[in-house]
């Protein structure tokens, strides 16, 4: 290469003055975190998703921080909304419906993040690079994949549960679903098997760009409305699964806090069929139905957000020319 | 002065008009206002003529091809009269056929060919179904019906029985076409509209269909419309042109008089952007501004927001029709003038010099050094059919050698399905060849990829050296990322010493250099907020920000509007001043090939059936042209001036042979016009005559070669060829 002599080229310049770092930084958080976010409020489903999940995190947090555990209390089987000390009501065992579910919040959520978050990880990664890499690697990997489909999840899980009695809500959160990522990587390998058809990719690999890069910066942001609408139904999946599972008692409940336990509980002494105990039963219920309906919500709107159309709308550093066009264009 | 027409009927003297079209418009309701996508429009179509009608996209030229058989889709309306006249002098007003009179007149009277004839047969029923059912559909008698299939059919060049037993997509796109047209003309009518019929093939094979449908067109005795926006094309057609510009016409008259003397100002800026293989290279201009809206006509003349003449009187009074003589009308209030103010420029001059470049240095001495050194290179795709039979292999580049030197500007083309993607996708290491070898620099790329004997120049250095600029602009930068983040990655990766803020500098100062200005405001943005030509120069920037030696540039622009692709080109020859590249410059289009390497002096390199056949500067390719594969891509390309109404497809076949059986001898022997009996048996190489950069494959080359002894080869040699699948 020879253009060492005389002008720059403009592919020698190099910066006259250092573009101030905050200025940098700001627009990166403008364009990632303040541009989503309104995207996401914008939009009524993403507003009350966004809004009972904080919901949730708050009670988990600030909530279990400002109450009390429960305790027997003289006042069993107290009916809802009659006594403001007990505003929902109290078990068999008299103690406070309402403090019951907000000090199971804690576990409920680890619970959801810490199964959601290892089946959408082992998904993504087994998923995408399969399909980007084709060939043996992908052969190999699907039929790993298939194995695991083919093995009946229920009963996999009871007999994981019994055998390993696990009690850390993370823990839990991962057993109980321990096999499912499996199909979803391979939905999501035959959605990277439909990007990697774009020349932008070959593009990427003729630069020379390693793997585990184009996976991160071209094929993955490509998927991911996909990845987030499965991430909120694999939170979903691990509420239904540990309700169910501890309602039916397969997993050990002693010293646990949680809505399925909390049922397990109501349901065992009885209170499906006494009218004066169903607060005991359906007010948990309530909680798993709102923060699933929340979750399927933000799923929803969190699509919008990776459209490039509306991010760009959203970004405040855009400047007034690109608003203008993008105008004129719509 | 200036004699205006009653009105605004361009009624020309037209003796027995099959259509008599009135007032005709259409319009669509929407938000924004009414769209009228056609306007209030006049014409007489007689009876046995070729009516060329060209326009831009968006022109509304498909609205009247629509209308002509009341075909317009709701929630288009469609008003005014269009009245047919059958030959034994009754009319009947399109407009007020019920369905059923419809249903009729579309196959019996007037049919249509459509562009893209994918879509117009069902995947999965045979040809023959489509024909029988056609016939079925309006009582026709089948037997006679297949018999006239069949002879329309080998009208066109195909083999009527092969064809009839096939499924649609074991058809090439060229041979669907040419089915489409002979299933139109199936229940003989008067009057076949074709629309865009050819826009999706190669140029060797939409000139052939151009031809072959003036011979059928004599045989059948019909009247044709073929609605184009490619001006060249219906020279050597048309018996009349009718120019279309914002949704109405605004010139029409007799194809020789408006190609001699054009009238209209569009009419003549279309002329003049049109790349053309014999014209200066420094005279094609673009035409500025863009087509208008249909729900924002221009007031007056709807052309005065891009017409250099335009005068206040254009923007108040809507020019009527002109007659510049009995047989051309002109929608312009300053016809007259125009010759002065809107030189004409294509001149063909077939003898001229080839300028000095304004790039480069000329071709190449033998002392330069290589860049990259193809030697013998296969790729065999192995095309298994089916789970028990033998794997086909496809040649897709079948024994290429070929160097490119240090700022060389090298065009490849040929039709689809030559293998010129491959050979450029191998020569820059993306594939690997299945035999030969591939050289940067004298390193085997593959060599150095696994690691083999002593590598010199490690495999990172070569990757980052060879760069590519794909076709489709829309599919080759991430639409989730902007542009200033797509840029980022590439110099992140290579040259970590930058520092933020002089990577920042760098792509911004390269935003500029291409004409993205202000840089700033074009790097936050999205794909979707760039133009298609703005978007490849992002493609083309982000090549060179990795200093390659060579760029692969895949069609990089037959993707953008004609207008662009100059500037697009000159850009990239700019650039390849500054940064010292070479280009291989992959293209299906002569005068693209033609205007990237004269202007830089490089050469170009004709493919056929994964070989090289012929390669040389542009002056030998253009104006001496050796190979008859080279002569009939030359004479395939439009050029105006030249009507050769009589003159034959150079051609025996017209369809390309399949690349998994590629014929014997010289491949080129079963289409080739000059063959004879040696070339099915013997291979002809490719050879220069001594010191000379032209490079030729063929016996005809050769002399005393025993081919000049030898027997023509007959034309109904028995074929065991299988149609193309591309
Ligand atoms: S009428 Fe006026 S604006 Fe229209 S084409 Fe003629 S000179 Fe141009
Ligand atoms: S070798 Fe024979 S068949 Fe081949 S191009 Fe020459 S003349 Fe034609």
């Amino acid at each position: 290469m020879s253009h060492s002599d005389g002008e720059p080229t403009p592919f020698e310049r190099v910066a006259e003055r250092e573009t101030s770092r905050t200025d940098y930084y700001r627009e990166i958080l403008d364009r990632n975190v303040v541009a989503p976010l309104r995207i996401l409020i914008s939009d009524t489903r993403g507003l009350f998703g966004i809004g009972s999940i904080l919901f949730f995190v708050f009670l988990g947090t600030v909530g279990v921080w400002l109450t009390n555990q429960p305790e027997s209390t003289q006042y069993i089987l107290l009916p809802p909304f009659q006594d403001a000390a007990h505003p929902l009501g109290t078990g068999r065992y008299g103690n406070d419906v309402l403090l019951q579910l907000i000090h199971s919040t804690p576990f409920m959520l680890q619970m959801i993040a810490g199964g959601a978050v290892y089946n959408i990880t082992m998904a993504v990664i087994v998923g995408t690079f399969a399909g980007y890499k084709g060939g043996r690697i992908d052969e190999f990997l699907m039929t790993i994949v298939d194995m695991i489909i083919a093995v009946p999840a229920l009963p996999l899980v009871i007999v994981l549960a019994v055998i390993f009695e696990p009690t850390n809500p993370i823990v839990v959160g991962i057993v109980i679903t321990l096999p499912s990522w499996a199909g979803l990587s391979r939905a999501l390998r035959s959605e990277v098997l439909s990007v990697r058809t774009h020349s932008y990719i070959e593009a990427s690999r003729t630069m020379g760009l390693p793997t585990a890069s184009i996976l991160r910066h071209e094929i993955i942001p490509n998927l991911m409305p996909y990845i987030m609408i499965n991430f909120v139904n694999a939170a979903r999946r691990v509420i239904f699964a540990s309700v169910g599972l501890y309602f039916l008692g397969v997993l050990p409940t002693s010293g646990i806090m949680n809505w399925g336990v909390i049922m397990n509980t109501a349901y065992e002494t009885g209170s499906l069929y006494t009218l004066d105990t169903a607060h005991w039963i359906i007010l948990p219920m309530i909680m798993v139905v709102w923060l699933s309906y929340g979750l399927i919500m933000f799923g929803q709107a969190a699509d919008k957000v990776y459209n490039p159309r509306l991010r760009a709308r959203h970004a405040t550093t855009m400047t007034q020319e690109t608003a203008r066009t993008e105008e004129a264009e719509s | 002065m200036k004699e205006r027409l009653h009105d605004k009927s361009n009624a020309q003297q037209t003796q027995d008009p099959i259509y008599q079209v009135r007032n005709v418009s259409v319009a669509f309701d929407m938000d924004r206002g009414t769209s009228r996508v056609l306007d209030d429009i006049d014409l007489d179509i007689e009876r046995g003529e070729i009516l060329g009608v060209v326009g831009e996209s968006g022109s509304g030229k498909s609205m009247f091809a629509d209308s002509l058989l009341n075909a317009v889709v709701s929630p288009g309306q469609l008003g005014g009269e269009v009245i047919y006249n059958t030959e034994d002098g009754q009319s009947v007003d399109v407009t007020e056929l019920t369905d059923e009179e419809l249903r009729k007149f579309r196959w019996q009277e007037a049919s249509m060919v459509f562009q893209g004839a994918q879509d117009s047969f069902n995947p999965t029923r045979k040809i023959r179904t489509h024909f029988v059912e056609t016939l079925d559909a309006h009582d026709a008698d089948i037997e006679d019906g297949m018999d006239r299939a069949r002879e329309l059919l080998s009208d066109l060049y195909l083999e009527p029985d092969q064809v009839l037993n096939s499924y649609p997509h074991e058809l090439s796109g060229g041979m669907k076409q040419r089915t489409l047209i002979a299933l139109s003309m199936l229940l003989d009518p008067e009057v076949i509209v074709m629309d865009e019929p050819t826009a999706a093939l190669d140029l060797l094979m939409q000139q052939s269909i151009v031809r072959l449908i003036r011979e059928i067109k004599g045989k059948y005795d019909v009247t044709i419309i073929f609605i184009t926006h490619d001006l060249p094309l219906l020279a050597e057609l048309a018996d009349r042109l009718a120019v279309m510009y914002a949704f109405e016409f605004v010139e029409i008259g007799l194809t020789d008089g408006i190609l001699e003397e054009p009238s209209h100002p569009y009419t003549r800026a279309l002329l003049n952007s049109t790349p053309n293989i014999f014209a200066p290279v420094e005279d094609m201009t673009a035409i500025e501004g863009s087509a208008p809206d249909p729900v924002n006509v221009p007031t007056g003349c709807s052309y005065h927001p891009r017409c250099p003449m335009a005068t206040d009187a254009c923007v108040e009074s809507d020019p009527g029709y002109y007659e510049t003589n009995a047989n051309h009308g002109v929608k312009c209030h300053y016809w007259e003038d125009v010759d002065n103010a809107i030189p004409l420029q294509v001149t063909a001059d077939e003898t001229r010099q080839v300028d000095v470049p304004a790039y480069g240095p000329v071709a190449m001495g033998t002392d330069r050094t290589p860049v990259l050194t193809l030697d013998d290179a296969e790729v065999h795709f192995e095309s298994s059919q089916g789970l028990f039979a033998e794997p086909d292999a496809v040649r897709a580049v079948d024994g290429i050698s070929l160097d490119i030197y240090e700022n060389e500007v090298i065009a490849l083309i040929g039709e689809s399905g030559c293998g010129k993607t491959t050979l450029g996708k191998t020569a820059i290491g993306l594939q690997r060849p299945t035999g030969g070898s591939v050289s940067f620099r004298g390193q085997d790329i593959w060599d150095a990829k696994d690691g083999h004997g002593d590598v010199e120049i490690p495999h990172e250095a070569i990757r980052q050296s060879l760069q590519i600029i794909h076709q489709d602009p829309g599919s080759a930068i991430n639409p989730n990322r902007t542009v200033r983040h797509t840029l980022e990655l590439p110099l992140k990766h290579y040259n970590d010493e930058l520092d933020m803020g002089d990577r920042q500098a760098r792509i911004l100062g390269m935003l500029e250099t291409v004409g993205m200005t202000p840089p700033e405001d074009y790097a936050d943005r999205y794909p979707h907020q760039l133009s298609g030509g703005e978007k490849q120069r992002v493609t083309l920037i982000r090549a060179l920000l990795m200093e390659p030696d060579l760029i692969l540039a895949d069609e990089a622009i037959s993707a953008l509007d004609v207008s662009l692709r100059v500037e697009m080109m000159d850009l990239m020859l700019d650039l390849q001043e500054i940064f010292d590249t070479a280009f291989l410059f992959i293209s299906h289009d002569f005068s693209n090939a033609r205007y990237i390497t004269e202007k830089s002096g490089g050469r170009i390199g004709v493919m056929y059936l994964g070989e090289i056949v012929e390669i040389g500067t542009v002056d030998e390719i253009i104006n001496n042209p050796k190979h008859p594969y080279t002569k009939s891509l030359v004479w395939a390309t439009p050029d105006l001036d030249e009507t050769g109404e009589n003159e034959d497809v150079p051609l025996r076949k017209i369809d390309i042979p399949d690349a998994r059986n590629p014929p014997s001898g010289c491949r080129f022997h079963t289409r080739c016009p000059e063959a004879r009996e040696t070339c099915a048996r013997k291979k002809p190489v490719l050879v220069g005559d001594g010191g000379n950069t032209h490079e030729v494959s063929c016996f005809r080359d050769v002399p005393n070669h025993e081919y000049w002894d030898s027997p023509e080869l007959m034309n109904d040699e028995p074929s065991d060829e299988t149609p193309t699948e591309k």
